[in-house]
């Protein structure tokens, strides 16, 4: 399989490049920090330290850890020419940007796994008196790991789609921006832009839809997918289970999820085999 | 079966640039063939459209009777190919380089007999991050041999090599074209490929300007000629009057030395003849049409050749730390 000799090739040569692990190392750091704050305090609670990595660590890191991770992947080989000994043997372009996508993926995952593994020995060794929430810690990495594998598809993406460094780290930096900050922290978001919108020309609107809308970006997918990993009682609030309509549940985070690594993808591949390689 | 062939082939970047111009070539099987061409006149566009990394503005190109557009699978899988500049990765090995490509193409291609071919076998475990350009030019090579391919496809192969090893190139290219592999490869020095090409074609500005074999464009270039000689004592150039001799173009006089361009070989005797006439002759320095100069007919350069970076500071540091094996 040609995506396969590019994913193992590409994977052999990132995996040496300590750019990428630095994020990693951060992430590690900051996951240290939660639990020894944890173990300074009188009652630990490990969903506490959960809910530190989801919001710092999800909004933050996981974003920076999978865009430093992919995004030269394949415009930086375009700068640099090598693109040309890669499309010189047996494989479509399209297999690239796949082969790329799998590499990137595995080293992002490889390197998060190995950082929440460090976690569980954290908790054990910082804070022996805390119970490990196993079920819960399990789901909230699978769904950490599809939410950085939506922001590695994106980088992929950003990568095959611009000619230089320069452009694919500006591009890759504008996502994160609008995609993440704009769209879920700031006051000028689409979700209040729509609720403005709605309000001005009378159309009535529920709550679940601006929550839809808050949703459609990876990271708000991420943080109202968290039902799945957290108990309700986690967050306090009531939760009336059932009748909220699909598209504001939890598992149709996931479906937003694998939306952000599909339609991404698509564009850039699509970007790719049109674009003059010389 | 040709190799290559290019129908009315061209290439334009945006309103104004005509990179390639209507290009008609064909490259037969088996033969060595040399595209020669100042830089920019469109030898590596050409090249990257054999290769699909840029798609034609109109005409079509097929490779060993594939389509350069729609079969670029079944291409790549027969030829071998040596990009122009192009950076290897870094981080991996020239091991893991032709480790890669020879898995890319499953072949099983014995990797440390490529490695000894190229003579960078010693240096086979080394990151190519620190290879010297020749190093690099080396490992390409390598890379384009595995699997033993029809066709090779070689752009400016000789650039970063020194003439050890462009000597070890030409060797191995005639080997390869031996066993039957064609071999299309560009360059822009001349007289780098005159010893090995069975035929060369000469681009310039997009156009082809010339397409035969070495000794035909030779003896089709107009048979200019050159005689330098060298008096015993300065001479007045008034006096002497070279420019008045019939068939002479043009001569100058530096102190001794007078330098005549005739349009004839033969006129070159009787420049010797005047100025014997008039002055002492101590030594005579004849040439014919040089290559270069034949190479600059075509393409309409005057000056030295253009892009020829041999030499230069950056290169000769590049170059130090090479290993000829």
């Amino acid at each position: 399989m040609s995506v396969v000799s590019v994913a193992k090739r590409d994977f052999l040569d990132v995996r040496r490049a300590k750019l990428v692990w630095a994020p990693v190392a951060l992430y590690v750091v900051f996951m240290l920090l939660f639990y020894w704050g944890q173990s300074n305090s009188s009652n630990p609670d490990f969903y506490a330290v959960m809910f530190s990595l989801a919001t710092v660590g999800g909004v933050l890191l996981v974003p920076l850890v999978a865009l430093v991770a992919a995004y030269l992947s394949i415009a930086g080989e375009r700068e640099s020419g090598s693109i040309r000994y890669q499309l010189s043997l047996p494989v479509s372009r399209t297999d690239v940007v796949l082969g790329k996508l799998l590499a990137r993926t595995g080293v992002v995952a490889a390197a998060l796994l190995a950082a929440f593994a460090i976690g569980i020995v954290a908790a054990w060794i910082l804070v022996p008196e805390m119970t490990v929430e196993y079920g819960d810690y399990t789901a909230f990495v699978g769904l950490t790991l599809l939410y950085a594998s939506a922001y590695v598809a994106v980088a992929v993406a950003i990568s095959a789609a611009t000619s230089s460094r320069s452009r694919a780290m500006s591009s890759a930096i504008g996502f994160f921006f609008v995609f993440n900050i704009v769209w879920n922290f700031l006051p000028v978001g689409p979700t209040y832009m729509a609720e403005f919108v709605f309000e001005e020309l009378g159309i009535g609107y529920a709550d679940e839809h601006l929550q839809f809308i808050f949703s459609l970006s990876p990271t708000g997918a991420y943080l109202n997918g968290l039902g799945l990993a957290f108990p309700e009682t986690a967050f306090g609030g009531q939760v009336a289970a059932g009748v909220d309509p699909f598209y504001v549940q939890d598992w149709f985070m996931l479906v937003i999820l694998a939306g952000w690594v599909v339609v991404p993808l698509a564009l850039g591949i699509w970007q790719f085999r049109r674009a003059d390689l010389g | 079966m040709p190799a290559i062939e290019t129908t009315a082939l061209t290439k334009r970047y945006g309103e104004d640039i005509l990179a390639v111009d209507g290009l008609d070539l064909t490259v037969e099987e088996g033969e060595i063939f040399g595209f020669l061409g100042p830089n920019g006149a469109g030898k590596s566009t050409t090249i990257n459209m054999l290769l699909d990394f840029v798609r034609p503005s109109e005409g079509r190109a097929t490779v060993l009777g594939y389509d350069a557009q729609d079969e670029t699978g079944a291409i790549r899988e027969r030829i071998g190919v040596l990009p122009e500049g192009a950076t290897l990765y870094e981080r991996l090995t020239a091991r893991e380089h032709v480790e890669w490509v020879a898995d890319t193409k499953r072949s099983t291609t014995d990797v440390d007999a490529i490695l000894d071919r190229v003579g960078i076998l010693e240096d086979a475990d080394r990151a190519a991050g620190g290879f010297s350009k020749g190093m690099r030019q080396r490992l390409g090579l390598g890379m384009a041999l595995v699997g033993d391919p029809d066709l090779l496809i070689l752009d400016e192969p000789s650039s970063g090599l020194d003439p050890n090893g462009i000597q070890d190139m030409r060797q191995l290219l005639r080997e390869e074209a031996e066993s039957g592999t064609t071999v299309f490869f560009s360059s822009h020095i001349l007289s780098e490929v005159e010893a090995v090409c069975d035929r060369v074609g000469i681009m310039n500005q997009g156009r082809l300007v010339a397409l035969d074999s070495i000794a035909t464009l030779r003896d089709e270039a107009t048979g200019e000629a050159t005689i330098e000689v060298e008096l015993a004592s300065p001479a007045d150039p008034e006096s002497l009057a070279v420019d008045s001799i019939d068939g002479v173009r043009g001569a100058t006089v530096e102190d001794g030395a007078v330098t005549a361009v005739c349009e004839t070989p033969g006129v070159k005797v009787d420049v010797v003849r005047h100025l014997d006439q008039r002055a002492t002759v101590t030594d005579i320095l004849s040439s014919d049409t040089s290559l270069e100069e034949l190479f600059n007919q075509y393409t309409g350069e005057t000056d030295a050749l253009p892009g020829d970076e041999v030499g230069t500071p950056d290169d000769a540091r590049d170059r130090e730390p090479e290993v000829i094996a």
